[in-house]
């Protein structure tokens, strides 16, 4: 037998219990009582019962194993025809929501742009549109960069983790900084990564990622704001709030810029959902609608 | 010839009956069958080594199903079953494989 398992277990591939049974067989037949011996037709019955046995735990397994596979390429293909059937769905709705929308805003243009009282509510809707970032904007303004430090500045150089100090992230506290200090600097609109920001947009942490409008915004996160630039930019670096940043961005390595632009398109925000209205009273004869904050 | 015909018709039988495992014991089928390999292969080299025992055989068919069983279960339980079953499989896989040599070795004379 070999020294270690691994060649006890290369060596001894056959069960020991054959060549003992074997001995004893040759030790019986060649003594003088050795006739009794156990029948041979008992043996193969026995023997062949085991093997069917045998057969049949293979086939059921292979019956099982089949099955199963099947079984989960069915409900996979299931699923993705779903998944298909239901986004597709989904993109027709929203291609007929923003018809509908079109729809429904030319007609009340048209409605109101007959009377004066209705050019006076169309003028407030639009002003009252642009301050809760339901219409995209462009125009000047200034381009704030923030960016998690290097990992390659943090990382250990002779330790075998690559641990990153989690202090070299930009958290949703940095941004939402940056974003107070841009609205008191005189901003009339901010976007962080395309995603801009609404009256009731939260920015939020959750995990490692962090979340604009619920929505999940990623390294380098940059914050862009409409407006004069100059003033802005003045404004916005007079901000004591703005000077911390800048000195803790420097101490752990953080990325923070900014830059005039000439020239910034943010999109729309997502809307609130309207959740109350009222209907006009035809007495009063007001076309205004009295508007109930909605979300 | 009959132990052959055995094997045939327990594999004819499975198929055709298809009988249902119950769920509890499914997971334990596949190391099952490699125990059941592993005892087929050995009995057949046996055979041809000319020291075939049939009380052997098929004492060593069920105790090797069932032991190689009741270890995965056993480390399911313990959380290693994974582990485990791939330790059965591993040494139950080098002997199979030693004893095919040794019947190739038989047959072949090479």
């Amino acid at each position: 037998m070999g020294a270690s398992l691994l060649d006890a277990v290369l060596a001894e591939t056959l069960d020991p219990a054959y060549a003992q049974a074997a001995e004893a067989r040759a030790a019986r037949a060649s003594s003088p009582d050795g006739a009794r011996r156990p029948s041979r037709w008992r043996g193969r019955a026995l023997v062949a019962l085991t093997l069917a046995l045998a057969g049949l735990l293979v086939a059921v397994t292979y019956g099982q194993a089949a099955a199963s596979a099947q079984g989960r390429q069915q409900v996979r293909s299931a699923l993705i025809g779903d998944i298909d059937r239901e986004s597709g769905v989904s993109d027709q709705l929203s291609r007929q929501l923003g018809g509908l929308r079109t729809t429904v805003d030319g007609t009340r243009d048209r409605l109101l742009a007959a009377t004066t009282v209705g050019r006076r509510a169309l003028d407030q809707l639009a002003a009252a549109e642009r301050g809760a970032a339901a219409v995209p904007v462009t125009g000047p303004g200034l381009l704030v960069t923030l960016a998690n430090a290097d990992e390659k500045a943090s990382a250990d150089p002779v330790g075998g983790t690559v641990a990153n100090d989690p202090r070299g992230r930009v958290r949703d506290g940095d941004l939402q900084l940056v974003v107070n200090a841009l609205w008191s600097a005189g901003a009339e609109a901010v976007s962080i990564n395309g995603q801009r920001l609404g009256p009731t947009t939260t920015i939020r942490f959750a995990g490692e990622a962090v979340l604009v409008d619920f929505r999940p915004v990623t390294n380098p996160y940059k914050v862009s704001a409409i407006g004069n630039p100059a003033t802005l930019s003045r404004r916005f670096l007079a901000s004591p709030e703005v000077g911390s940043l800048a000195v803790i961005s420097k101490s752990f390595g953080l990325r923070f810029e900014f830059a005039q632009e000439d020239e910034l398109t943010l999109p729309a925000a997502s809307t609130p959902e309207l959740r109350s209205a009222e209907p006009v009273s035809p007495a009063k004869g007001t076309p205004v609608p009295r508007s109930t904050p909605g979300g | 010839m009959i132990p052959i015909l055995g094997l045939a018709v327990g594999v004819l039988l499975g198929l055709y009956l298809d009988p249902t495992v119950p769920l509890a014991l499914q997971p334990y089928l596949p190391i099952a069958v490699v125990a059941a390999l592993d005892a087929v292969f050995g009995g057949f080299r046996a055979r041809l080594d000319r020291i075939f025992d049939a009380k052997v055989f098929v004492i060593s068919f069920v105790s090797n199903v069932v032991v190689a069983a009741l270890i995965v279960f056993l480390g399911d339980q313990l959380g290693v079953g994974a582990q485990l079953s791939t330790a059965v499989v591993v040494v139950l896989g080098i002997r199979i494989f030693g004893n095919a040599a040794a019947i190739r070795r038989h047959v072949f004379r090479a």
